[in-house]
């Protein structure tokens, strides 16, 4: 009986640290991530291709919201041939704040100052 | 000798100051090219060294690898920056500030298209080797060391060149000057001997003045013929220093020139103090009182005043002629210069009184107002 106790007591605290692990990511992941992970497009691909163009965190932030908030072609980071095999990314209907808030995110989690480090 | 000297000195400074000027200016043109040049070496080294930064960069920019190993030069430092400038990683202790200078420091900012990692600059910096810059200044330095020393023996000699047909022109007038006055001064004893007897036996009463004149006219050559030879021997001359009475010697001067004062109708007014001894030689004295009272009796207005002093202190003689002007005071005394040509002479006679002032330490003053007449004093003591 004590066995069966400790069992079902790991197995819930497994759930629940899995469950904190990804809260915050989850949400980004949900609103943003999911869907470029099913249409096979990597998320760090297309922050390294905003990286190229904008430089530097503020830009690529106001890039990005604009775009979000009216997808045109023309302001599109991603080649032409892309838009031949994919569909035109739908207009973001988030509230402003939220999706500031996970675009922040977005470049926090492929930033790759973080990963630079002297050999 | 002196002024022989001065003038090869002159001649040498103005030689090698110019050429000093010029080779200076050559060497600091030579030296900023070459500067240059060795710097854009250095800095060539540093562009291809920025050229494989931002080729790595590239490959790290498509790496999907977790971390990302920044490419490190071997020769120098180097930082990426923004776009808005803002530093994002790099090798130094201390990152600068893009475009801040640093001393010693060679540095390269290099732009980055498209930006790779979000770099859009790219700092390289290294030490500025100085090897090659010291080496060149060692150069220089000793080529100027090498080239001063030659063209000082080279102006030595180009000036020994120069004034060496001065040199032959003072020689050969010397040489005249002692022959003449060799061959001067018997004639000149002769007609002073023999007017000295003419005047003893007084045979010839009706032509006494005609004979004063033959006897001023003989004591002017003799007195140049003596001056002449003080100048000519003043380095070889060996001096007695004897105590001197110097009143009884001016009084005996005094009786020689009294025949040239009277035919000029001059007035003699005389304050000799007895007893004023001095220690110095006696043909150096009489060189001394005869030019001033001589120039004072030459120079002075007919019926004019001729004033000579003796103190303690000081020997003065005063005359009330022509005068000097100021500009002419300060060169009087240099050989062969004369303030005024109207009366005949050399102009050796006040360089020989300069002589001999300074051989003995004594003060020389001379003060003058034109048409009024001049004013010689010679302090004995400072």
């Amino acid at each position: 009986m004590e066995k069966i106790m400790i069992l079902l007591w790991l197995s819930a605290m497994c759930i629940a640290v899995e469950g904190n692990a990804y809260a915050e990511p989850k949400n980004l992941y949900t609103a943003c991530l999911k869907c470029h992970q099913s249409e096979q497009v990597p998320s760090s691909l297309v922050y390294r291709r905003y990286l190229m163009r904008y430089s530097t965190p503020e830009r690529i932030k106001k890039a990005m919201f604009s775009y979000l908030k009216a997808p045109e072609k023309a302001d599109s980071i991603m080649p032409s041939q892309f838009f031949l095999k994919f569909p035109m990314k739908k207009k973001m209907q988030m509230n402003d704040m939220l999706l500031k808030k996970y675009i922040r995110e977005y470049i926090e989690q492929f930033d790759v100052k973080k990963r630079l480090v002297l050999p | 000798m002196q002024s022989e000297r001065r003038s090869l000195l002159r001649f040498l400074l103005i030689y090698m100051g110019s050429t000093f000027l010029l080779f200076s200016m050559a060497s600091w043109l030579f030296y900023t090219s070459t500067r240059h040049h060795l710097l854009d070496k250095q800095r060539e080294v540093l562009k291809y060294e920025s050229q494989k930064i931002e080729s790595a960069l590239r490959e790290l920019h498509q790496s999907n690898s977790a971390i990302l190993h920044y490419p490190v030069s071997k020769i120098g430092n180097s930082a990426i920056y923004d776009l808005d400038k803002h530093y994002i990683f790099g090798t130094f202790a201390h990152p600068p500030q893009l475009g801040a200078r640093q001393k010693h420091t060679l540095s390269l900012i290099s732009k980055i298209e498209p930006y790779y990692l979000g770099a859009a600059y790219l700092l390289l910096s290294k030490p500025i080797d100085y090897t090659p810059l010291l080496a060149l200044q060692r150069n220089i330095l000793f080529f100027m060391l090498l080239a001063g020393g030659f063209f000082a023996v080279l102006g030595y000699f180009l000036g020994k060149l120069f004034i060496a047909p001065m040199r032959e022109s003072i020689k050969q007038m010397n040489h005249f000057i002692q022959d003449t006055t060799h061959e001067l001064n018997t004639p000149i004893s002769t007609i002073l001997t023999n007017i000295e007897m003419i005047e003893t036996f007084g045979e010839c009463e009706q032509n006494k003045d005609e004979l004063k004149r033959i006897e001023i006219a003989s004591r002017t050559l003799s007195r140049i013929y003596d001056d002449l030879t003080y100048l000519n021997l003043n380095h070889q001359y060996h001096r007695r220093i004897i105590r001197l009475d110097m009143a009884q010697l001016i009084e005996e001067r005094m009786v020689y020139f009294a025949v040239m004062a009277e035919v000029k109708h001059l007035r003699i007014k005389t304050d000799v103090k007895s007893g004023v001894i001095l220690e110095m030689d006696r043909n150096d004295a009489i060189r001394l009182i005869d030019n001033l009272i001589s120039n004072a009796i030459k120079y002075n207005k007919p019926e004019g005043e001729l004033y000579v002093r003796l103190t303690e202190e000081y020997f003065m003689v005063k005359d009330g002629g022509f005068g000097i002007k100021k500009e002419d005071l300060k060169i009087i005394m240099h050989r062969f210069k004369r303030a005024n040509t109207s009366e005949g002479g050399f102009g050796i006679g006040l360089d020989i009184v300069n002589q001999v002032v300074n051989s003995y330490s004594f003060v020389l003053q001379i003060t003058s107002q034109l048409h009024q007449g001049t004013e010689v004093k010679i302090q004995w003591k400072k």
